[in-house]
């Protein structure tokens, strides 16, 4: 049973990582209707800025939390205006394409930068480890999962009651019909390509933090999307709870069937779901697939 | 009419086949001498591939700060592959065929020197791999193409045979990547427990790229492994460490010089105390070590030290090796003579491995390898005496 439990705890911790960063890409489908292939990469690179301030301005978790939260921002406006915003209008295939260069771009900036070599982030939390009995679980991965939980919490709130959730629900829908109801798309989408870049920042963070940060790290996008195809694609808390799901059976798979169905077992979940509900367990039946 | 043909085919033939000054070789000019390489710059394994580069530099700024090559300052032409295969081979034919170099160093990864071998030998260039030395790569021998270091086969076989004697009867542990270096790691191994018929209870094999090892070193700790051979190459041994760590288990753990880099301890932590290694260049904590650091510091910039490993050591040997041969040819180097000073290379002292030498028919170092131990108090590795 002990060993049971240390699998899910575990799986829980990565899935929330994951969770996190499939929300990152809901966010953006939900309100632009586009898959950002560059989501990974945008959550190595908020874990990379943050980095760069704890070593050279302050480790105190606060302001590398605030600071890395200002960069997420900032990077997710950056890129919804000068690369996202032309592209309106055009063909969806070629947007799609513009994300897949952007991330091949963000990645190799990561050498440019910074370097080729793993670090770890410091910022005086997330690396004690609690034992209960044999079972251990870092700091980082309780707070990780505390994040995800209250995330999920938050961003219903968002969309339900908050006037600019609506609006973005709206956009979603039907953007000719918000925008004459004097909703204005652009501003929603850089919202939600800022939103999305801070969730996923936050995941490269606590990843850092829990285990490394190293240009390997874009590959967490890989396992993550898969999570927001689980949990569907237009469904933020849907791909936040796809997340811990793919988590929890990779970890079951790889602890019972060896290293080798660890791998397999998210997708063949996906395979198996899809053919029962082909827009996620919590999407929306009339989901486009691009 | 017949005659004059004779005597043009003699002369033409007289022309190809000398190696004297009558014939121009590329990559050379009355100041200048071209050495290339490509290597992954880019991505995770720009870990290694920049660090060899550097070792090439710091080599030849020494040999430039000298004078050059009998009065030819090296010029150095270095291209990124990403660690992609398909850009090796257009980045080594690139390097060739347009920047004309006169030899190579390198080149990328295992997979990547494989692939490109049908170049180099068409080519005929002389070369000199330094970063990923595999068997293919000298068996059979290439005229042109020579390997300094030690196969990662007889790696394993060196590290797993010195903790099996020094930790007899114990159970053991080993996860290896799902790719050609995995599959090396796995036959060095499998081929010691034979012999030493060790008793493997943990076999685990994970996907390149894998970032999470909860689950396997779960797997392993339930196995009941005392000793451990981590087949990662740098964020997974890490990863896997930090995992028995929080697991609360601590296995005698060996590792593989791929991996085998100081920043790696300091990201270990404590988890990383003790493990063992395997390596034929000279650990930087020894006298040796400290050396080559105080001779490199002038050498290159403030970013590249910062960016020295092991595979700094590697490539600065190849590249101390390659230069004294193209030395030895006088003022007038060619292909073939380079190649045939390389052969001769006999003993050549780098300071940061065993000495160096090829021979006839003899296209690998074949370097003598050393047991390491990591010591976390002052975050390096020490020869284990």
């Amino acid at each position: 049973m002990q060993y049971f439990t240390q699998l899910v705890i575990s799986g829980l911790a990565i899935g929330a990582i994951y969770g996190l960063i499939a929300m990152g890409f809901a966010v953006i489908y939900k309100s632009t209707g586009l898959v950002n292939f560059a989501q990974g990469e945008m959550t190595m690179i908020v874990a990379y800025i943050a980095w760069t301030i704890s070593t050279t301005v302050s480790g105190n978790l606060l302001v590398v939390t605030i600071a890395a939260i200002i960069a997420a921002v900032v990077l997710g406006l950056v890129v919804e205006r000068l690369v996202m915003r032309p592209m309106l209008g055009e063909p969806l295939f070629a947007t799609v394409m513009v994300t897949i260069g952007l991330a091949v771009i963000l990645r190799s900036s990561i050498n440019f930068i910074w370097d080729a070599y793993p670090h770890g982030l410091d910022v005086g939390f997330g690396r004690d480890i609690v034992r209960v009995g044999t079972i251990g679980v870092r700091t980082g991965q309780i707070a990780v999962i505390a994040t995800l939980l209250v995330l999920l919490a938050a961003i219903w709130a968002f969309f339900r009651y908050s006037k600019f959730g609506v609006a973005m629900r709206a956009v979603a829908a039907d953007d000719r019909t918000a925008l004459l109801m004097g909703i204005s798309a652009p501003r929603v989408h850089a919202a939600a390509w800022a939103a999305s870049s801070v969730i996923a920042g936050i995941a490269g963070v606590f990843f850092a933090i829990s285990y490394d940060l190293s240009p390997a790290m874009f590959q967490l996008g890989l396992k993550a999307f898969p999570a927001t195809i689980l949990g569907g694609l237009d469904a933020v808390l849907g791909s936040g709870v796809g997340g811990l799901l793919i988590g929890i059976t990779e970890n079951l798979a790889g602890g019972y069937f060896g290293s080798g169905m660890k791998e397999v077992a998210g997708f063949l979940m996906i395979i198996v779901v899809l053919m029962i509900r082909p827009f996620g367990i919590f999407g929306d039946r009339d989901i486009e697939r691009v | 009419m017949n005659k004059y043909l004779a005597s043009a085919s003699l002369l033409f033939a007289s022309v190809l086949l000398s190696d004297g000054p009558t014939l121009a070789q590329q990559g050379i000019t009355d100041t200048e001498i071209v050495i290339g390489d490509v290597e992954p710059l880019t991505g995770p394994p720009a870990l290694l591939g920049v660090a060899a580069s550097i070792g090439h530099k710091i080599a030849i700024a020494e040999a430039n700060n000298a004078g050059g090559i009998n009065g030819r300052k090296i010029k150095y032409v270095l291209e990124d592959d990403g660690y992609v295969t398909a850009r090796t081979i257009q980045g080594v034919k690139k390097v060739i065929e347009v920047d004309k170099a006169f030899a190579m160093l390198g080149i990328s990864g295992s997979g990547q020197s494989i692939a490109v071998m049908p170049v180099l030998e068409k080519a005929g260039i002389p070369t000199v791999i330094d970063v990923a030395p595999v068997k293919f790569l000298w068996e059979p021998p290439r005229k042109n193409v020579f390997v300094v270091g030690q196969s990662y086969e007889e790696g394993i076989i060196h590290l797993v045979k010195y903790l099996a004697d020094k930790n007899p009867n114990k159970k053991w542990g080993l996860i290896t990547q799902d790719d050609d270096y995995g599959i090396t790691v796995r036959d060095g191994f499998d081929s010691v427990v034979k012999e030493k018929k060790l008793k493997v209870v943990y076999s685990g094999n994970y996907k390149k790229g894998q970032q999470d090892f909860s689950s396997d070193m779960l797997q392993l700790k339930d196995s009941g492994a005392e000793v451990f051979l981590a087949g990662g190459i740098i964020a997974e041994n890490i990863a896997m460490m930090k995992e028995l760590e929080k697991l609360n288990v601590k296995p005698v753990t060996g590792i593989f010089w791929p991996g085998r880099v100081e920043p790696v301890l300091k990201l270990m932590g404590p988890a990383g105390d003790g493990i063992y290694a395997v390596d034929y260049v000279e650990p930087f904590a020894g006298e040796a070590g400290k050396a080559f650091l105080e001779k490199a510091k002038p050498l290159v910039s403030e970013a590249e030290f910062k960016g020295i490993n092991r595979y700094t050591m590697s490539g600065y040997a190849a590249a101390k090796v390659l230069i004294s041969a193209i030395e030895r040819c006088g003022k007038q180097p060619t292909w073939a003579c380079t190649i045939s000073e390389l052969e001769k290379t006999k003993n050549v002292e780098t300071g940061v491995m065993a000495p160096i030498s090829f021979g006839p028919g003899v296209r690998f170092s074949n370097q003598k390898l050393q047991i390491i131990r990591a010591d976390f108090s002052t975050l390096s590795f020490k020869p284990v005496n």
